[in-house]
């Protein structure tokens, strides 16, 4: 209060009757106050007890640092302070390399595992800019773990614990519309409650069935004297027991079971149990541990609680008796999605569900079109290419398809794609009814060109490798995720190894497929922030498709072909680069965890468009998403970028 | 005693608790030392009074903050408002915002200003246009204290302009400053925040002098002197 100038400009924003009601307010220390305030608009400050938030403040020391001026490194030995960017920016370098691996922008938080692990950080941590943290010493942030339970469930996961947010936030979205909250991740051993009901091989058929009367259950497994499951007698199998006509009821119910059951450990999730309900076509699933049966989850247990009949759907498909139905039918599938994302299930879980289902609607169609225009009586495979391939289709989805069979020459190859031809277009039509677009470039079984023998795809292949213009490269890269949905998948499997080889003998064209997935630059940019494009009057906005996950898509399918791995799926392309020590642990792991989030993000999008009657896009407006979400995004799309960089390295590019 | 000591006003009566307090603050340091900027402690102080006139005007709030070890410490604060018994209304009740109820509640002047020279200990002061708050304090010392203020001071609007030569903000008060660094501040004209703020324009300076090889008191304050004699000779 000294300027004259502060003066005027204080008198003019400053009312006198807001200048008199200020005054009085001395109880808690302004600055504490303020820097209160400022904590309160970030996770997990906004979740915490005021009492537990002003230790934390009254504790902290506020430190500045200048750009470059280095804030923890891995030769400081174990952390001693927990520190919370006030102001600026805070980047991480690994120490191998200049490269930057992370970024701390306000409001954010670090060193969270070095801090709980006891340990030094593993990353340098510099201020990028100038920088003011918050500093809280390390016996105060282990009172206010003790003290405040938000604080310590965020620190305990770190930024999973942001991801595990944005999870919880999208399931309370989707539950506003549901009612019931339920989650496909909870453990079998959870979910199986009941004691389960079992007999010995030698018990007789009417014991047993007495047994499940009265224990009211639809299903009795049959076990040795340790306990290990032998088989398993259900409520179905008793039906064929009385269509055959067998009256004599004590017989051992060894005769009459179903052997060797599947099973799976209590540690499996009900999304685990579900899926292999689905794919196998049965409705109980033996929980065993160290060999011993511990429970049995039912469709009824799994279902009856959280309402998704993926089964019944399945099935429903797989019987459909007409491609009528099949259309009907398809339109549950959107329901399902959006019960399964409001059921807490992963984006890798709903894209895995949908391929599934996908699958089994491609195979009905085929056999449906099988049995009105009469079998050909040549066996053929039919393929899938591109998302498809990589089962990663959402709802919003191409038809990429082609046929597979085996001829002896030239002229039998084209007497066989004769007879073939005619059935792969009505298959085509037959699709398009149940939602799956026509493809725009005509990658389909229907088109000559992609309705080949093995001979003839392999030398298609291989022009694409030796040949590598623009042209021959995008289409590898949608060829190239091949995979068998229907029929023999050996030949398909061969097509594949030669593929490898191929690849991984020719540095040329790898090199030019790193080049194609630079192309798709992520769009952040060197600060912090978003880089959009803008159409015309439209919003700005980024493509999470092409700008978002393509990078990784792209980067996964060069290195698993350069590295010999079979793998389509871009998640597990990336494991198995980890387990080959290809890419780094720590890198994958984030890689799977942004791409994961890009993916959730894109089909969050797609659930609200049609729910409000809008055509699928993948664009969306930054500033549309909350907060966390932006962040997380931001640092998602700087995996990517990564990704590309290493690419850039590893080729020289 | 002056021959004169008769012509003022008598000192209000300090009782003997605060006689006791009074003769155990510890001594003022003659001049800054040669410690680096990091050991030194410092105290940033902003005051609010009721005017700007240096004789007639009165110590209304004390803010302060201190720097030690490099950094702000949080759980080293002072922040008291003053009982003043016949303060008018005046127009910078709307700066400072203190109006007569909170003034009236307000602390007795003299523990207040007992507490904050106990909480200032023997480190040197910073403040913004130093010589203002340097006065005021003093002269609020002197008549609630019977105390001499000798503590060195530093003036952060001198600074300022001193390291941060590419600034070219001329002239400029807190607020340029706060701006052109990008400032948080909580609430502008409350002691406290703006001894924050000072202080924060401190952190980036001390930086910024380490930078430039300046990295005791001593030194900070002799490099002052230099800056300050070059401003003040005339320019050929």
């Amino acid at each position: 209060m000294r300027h004259d100038n502060d003066k005027k400009t204080a008198v003019m924003v400053m009312s006198k009757a807001d200048a008199f009601t200020q005054a009085g307010k001395t109880a808690v220390l302004q600055n504490i106050h303020g820097t209160l305030q400022f904590l309160q608009r970030f996770p997990p400050f906004n979740q915490m007890e005021n009492a537990h938030l002003a230790f934390l403040v009254e504790q902290c020391q506020l430190r500045f640092y200048g750009p470059g001026e280095s804030i923890l490194k891995p030769s400081a030995g174990p952390v001693e302070h927990f520190y919370i960017v006030k102001q600026g920016r805070v980047v991480g370098e690994r120490p191998d390399s200049a490269e930057t691996t992370f970024e701390i922008t306000t409001g954010e938080c670090f060193p969270l595992a070095a801090l709980l692990g006891e340990r030094a950080t593993r990353t340098e941590h510099k201020a990028a800019e100038d920088t003011f943290c918050l500093q809280l010493n390390k016996p105060a942030f282990i009172k206010l773990f003790a003290l405040s339970g938000p604080f310590r469930d965020f620190s305990l996961r770190g930024v999973s614990s942001l991801l595990d947010q944005v999870n919880q936030q999208v399931q309370q979205k989707a539950v506003e519309n549901l009612g019931t909250q339920y989650s496909l991740n909870t453990r079998l051993g959870e979910l199986a409650m009941r004691h389960p009901v079992t007999c010995s091989p030698l018990t007789p058929l009417r014991e047993a069935v007495t047994l499940m009367h009265e224990q009211q259950v639809g299903s009795i497994v049959v076990v040795d004297e340790h306990k290990t499951p032998l088989g398993i007698f259900t409520l179905r199998d008793l039906r064929h027991v009385v269509a055959d006509g067998i009256s004599d009821f004590t017989q051992a119910i060894e005769r009459h079971m179903t052997q060797a059951p599947f099973f799976l450990s209590p540690d499996h999730s009900a999304f685990d149990a579900a899926i292999a309900m689905t794919e196998r076509h049965i409705a109980h699933v033996c929980l065993v541990k160290d060999r011993r049966l511990c429970g049995v989850v039912s469709e009824r247990d799994l279902f009856s609680l959280q309402r998704v009949d993926l089964v019944h759907l399945a099935r429903t498909i797989r019987n459909a008796p007409r491609v009528e139905n099949l259309v009907a039918i398809r339109g549950e599938i959107g329901q399902l999605v959006e019960r399964m994302l409001a059921h807490g299930a992963s984006s890798t879980q709903i894209t895995q569900i949908i391929t599934l289902l996908n699958d089994h609607t491609v195979c009905r169609v085929i056999e449906l079109t099988l049995a009105e225009k009469g079998d050909p009586g040549v066996p053929f495979s039919w393929l899938c290419f591109g998302s498809e391939g990589r089962r990663e289709q959402t709802l919003h989805t191409d038809q990429d398809n082609g046929i597979l069979f085996d001829a002896r020459d030239a002229a039998h190859a084209a007497e066989i794609r004769g007879l073939l031809l005619p059935l792969a277009q009505q298959i085509n039509q037959s699709l398009a009814l149940c939602g799956f677009t026509l493809c725009k470039g005509n990658i389909m079984a229907g088109n000559p060109e992609l309705c080949l023998s093995r001979a003839e795809w392999a030398r298609r292949f291989a022009a694409f490798i030796r040949e590598a213009t623009p042209e021959n490269l995008l289409k590898s890269s949608i060829y190239f995720d091949l995979r068998v949905v229907w029929g023999d998948e050996q030949g398909c499997e061969q097509l594949r190894q030669g593929l490898l080889e191929q690849v991984a003998d020719n540095r040329l064209f790898q090199r030019m497929m790193a080049e194609n997935a630079l192309r798709q630059r992520p769009p952040v940019g060197r600060f912090r922030d978003f880089v959009l494009t803008r159409k015309g009057a439209d919003k700005a906005t980024l493509d999470l498709k092409v700008q978002g996950l393509t990078p990784f898509v792209d980067g996964a399918r060069l290195l698993a072909l350069a590295n010999g791995i079979a793998a389509n799926n871009t998640l597990e392309r990336l494991q198995q680069l980890v387990d080959k020590e290809v890419i780094e642990r720590l890198d994958g792991a984030a890689y799977e965890e942004a791409y994961h989030f890009i993916q959730q993000t894109r089909m969050q999008q797609h659930q609200l468009q049609t729910r409000e009657n809008q055509p699928y896009s993948n664009r969306v407006d930054p500033d549309s998403l909350n907060h966390l979400d932006r962040r997380i995004l931001r640092e998602s799309l700087r995996q990517a970028q990564r990704l590309q960089s290493s690419l850039a390295l590893r080729y020289q590019l | 005693m002056s021959l004169f000591s008769w012509l003022r006003p008598s000192r209000p009566g300090l009782d003997e608790h605060q006689q006791a307090r009074l003769q155990q603050l510890p001594a003022a340091p003659a001049v800054l030392g040669e410690t680096t900027l990091r050991d030194q402690r410092w105290v940033v102080l902003d005051l609010e009074t009721s005017g700007l006139n240096l004789n007639r005007d009165q110590v209304l709030s004390i803010g302060a903050v201190v720097i030690e070890d490099g950094a702000v410490d949080f759980s080293q604060q002072f922040e008291r408002t003053l009982q003043r018994a016949q303060t008018k209304l005046s127009p910078s009740v709307l700066i400072h915002g203190l109006g007569p109820s909170a003034i009236a509640a307000g602390c007795d002047p003299a523990e207040a200003l007992l507490d904050f020279m106990a909480f200032v200990g023997d480190s040197p002061l910073l403040a913004f246009h130093a010589p203002f708050d340097q006065h005021m304090l003093g002269r609020a010392l002197k008549d609630s204290l019977g105390y001499r203020l000798a503590h060195p001071f530093l003036d952060v609007a001198d600074l300022a302009p001193l390291l941060c030569p590419q600034a070219h903000i001329r002239e400029a008060g807190l607020d340029d400053w706060i701006a052109h660094f990008n400032l948080q501040v909580g609430e502008r004209h409350h002691a406290s925040a703006d001894a924050l703020a000072t202080a924060e324009l401190m952190l980036i300076l001390f930086s910024r002098a380490r930078q430039q090889g300046l990295d005791s008191p001593a030194a900070l304050q002799q490099r002052l002197n230099q800056w300050k004699r070059r401003k003040q000779a005339p320019s050929f």
